[in-house]
């Protein structure tokens, strides 16, 4: 660097002009300039400044950035994470607060800004006060000590939840348990979150739960929420009482509190096993996500199928080589080669028989080559007696004898004639021929033996 | 036998999540540790399908149960159900 010389000379008063003692800076020099001149003012180093907050932004990193204003003016504040973790108070838009700290130049921006090491809000002088004695108090006796936070259970059955019954905040805590963890059962104990009343119906709430017990099952609540929505550093001041952080403190079930957005920060959530940025966030919490749990119960499904298979097979592989083993000794095994020896002695037989029954066959198939001729032989001759039989049935028949020229003749009452006298002169006859039959009438009656 | 069959899928069915994951996960890792014989190995398995689907019910089917601490005479705290009404109209 280089020393540090007169910006203008005292001798001329009026336009500055480049001359050539007076070398051009760059810009890192000229901050450099500055940054020396405001460190080098006592009066920055340690100041409390007083204004409104207007916009705040949380870095990724966790440092806090705001500006600080007032009617006429505003300055660049900057909390760093370590600070800003240590704060009772978080900067919040349109807050009145106090602000402690140095002045100092960011290079890279070209800023002067005040890094804040204490926050207070302002015509809280007093409550600030007493926010900080008391958690000064509470911290020496212990009650905040990380060595008292309690672990949350991982699947709770009963949830005890105190709140007011009035506004989102129990309806957003509901929806959420509906949805990552239904098979939980809710209690919830009703209190007032703010007003000057509310302090003693939340320790009431809270003892209301530690006193409950279900009288079937004898259980009690796994894990307790105490939330509370948004609102002004005066409504969530019941959070901040010494009876509430105690009762917090002192509950026998592991509580998660969460009171307003993530930036406010109240001495209960000091007092609690877990503190949650909001009522929401202390829903999830305090359960396990339903769908994390289907994909455990997946894994261990898919591993117990897998376990059983190989049971399975190896229950199979075994068994075959004790099979192996049991067979060369068994009983059944020389059973078995005694089997084998009957069956050489059957096969044996069998092709003995065989080769008889060979024999035989050749035998009867000698004998039906000849069957044939013999049939056919025998069959001619029963045809022909079959047509003589019928030939002289046929002429048995009396119709076949009309074939031959003889007729049938009846008399009137239908009788075959075969007595001249028993018709006389007059009567009806019929006479049946071969084909067709004849009405006719007697003339005349001779009797042959006459 | 029947009865013993009968009686544990009873109390499977009655056990809360946590239980019933933590015996199915046992029944796991016996099964895969292996050197069973092949009865307890079944026995094994199939009580696992029970634990499993005991747990995958209770995920699926479960409805969260709302109720609200009241105090009797006597100083005696009950849990009375809650309706969503009663905390919307709240609200």
């Amino acid at each position: 660097m280089r020393p540090f010389e007169p910006l203008l000379p005292a001798d001329e008063p009026g336009r500055p002009e480049p001359a050539a003692n007076l070398p051009i800076l760059t810009v890192a020099e000229v901050t450099q300039l500055v940054k020396g001149a405001i460190r080098a003012a006592p009066r920055l180093r340690d100041v409390w400044v007083e204004g409104e907050v207007g916009q705040v932004s949380i870095s990724a990193a966790g440092h806090c950035y705001f500006t600080l204003k007032d009617e006429r003016a505003q300055i660049k504040c900057v909390i760093f994470r370590d600070d800003r973790l240590m704060m009772p108070f978080e900067a919040r838009t349109g807050l009145r607060l106090v602000a402690q700290g140095s002045i100092d130049v960011f290079d890279a921006q070209g800023v002067y800004q005040l890094y804040v090491r204490t926050l207070q809000p302002s015509g809280f002088g007093d409550l600030a006060l007493r926010f900080e004695a008391l958690k000064a108090k509470l911290q020496a006796e212990g009650l905040f000590d990380s060595s008292k936070k309690r672990k949350l259970p991982t699947y709770p059955q009963t949830i005890g939840v105190v709140t007011s019954l009035s506004g989102a905040v129990l309806h957003d805590i509901r929806r959420v348990l509906a949805r990552r963890w239904p098979m939980a059962r809710v209690v919830v104990s009703a209190c007032q979150v703010q007003g000057g009343g509310a302090a003693p119906t939340i320790v009431a709430a809270l003892r209301r739960v530690a006193r409950w017990t279900d009288p079937d099952t004898g259980r009690t609540t796994d894990v307790v929420i105490l939330a509370r929505g948004g609102g002004s550093l005066e409504d969530l001041w019941p959070f901040n009482d010494e009876s509430v952080v105690r009762a917090v403190a002192a509950h026998p079930c592991p509580i998660v509190v969460g009171v307003g957005h993530e930036t406010d920060v109240t001495l209960a959530e000091f007092a609690a096993d877990v503190r949650a940025a909001t009522p929401s966030v202390a829903a999830e919490l305090v359960v396990p996500a339903r769908s994390d749990e289907q994909a455990r119960l997946d894994v261990f499904s898919a591993r117990l199928r897998q376990a059983a298979g190989r049971a399975l097979s190896d229950r199979r592989s075994v068994l075959n080589n004790e099979k192996r083993a049991l067979e060369a000794n068994h009983p059944a095994a020389q059973l078995a080669a005694e089997r084998e020896r009957i069956g050489n002695l059957i096969d044996r037989a069998a092709r003995v028989v065989g080769r008889r029954l060979e024999l035989d066959r050749a035998t009867t198939e000698r004998a039906a080559e000849q069957m044939p001729a013999l049939v056919a032989t025998r069959i001619g001759i029963a045809r022909a007696e079959l047509n003589r039989q019928s030939a002289s049935l046929g002429a048995l028949s009396p119709y076949a004898t009309l074939e031959r020229g003889y007729s049938i003749v009846r008399g009137p009452d239908g009788t075959v004639l075969r007595d001249a006298r028993t018709v006389k002169s007059g009567d009806s006859v019929s006479v049946k021929l071969q084909r067709g039959e004849i009405g006719a009438r007697v003339e005349q009656v001779r009797d042959s033996s006459s | 036998m029947t009865d013993n069959v009968d009686a544990e899928r009873q109390r499977i069915a009655a056990l809360p999540f946590d239980k019933a994951l933590a015996e199915f996960r046992q029944v796991v890792e016996k099964l895969e540790a292996g050197n069973l014989p092949l009865e307890d190995s079944i026995a094994l398995f199939e009580q696992g399908v029970l634990l499993q689907r005991r747990c995958e019910r209770m995920l699926s089917e479960a409805e969260l149960r709302f109720q609200r601490l009241v105090e009797q005479a006597g100083g005696k705290v009950r849990a009375l159900d809650l309706s969503v009404s009663d905390v919307e109209d709240a609200g």
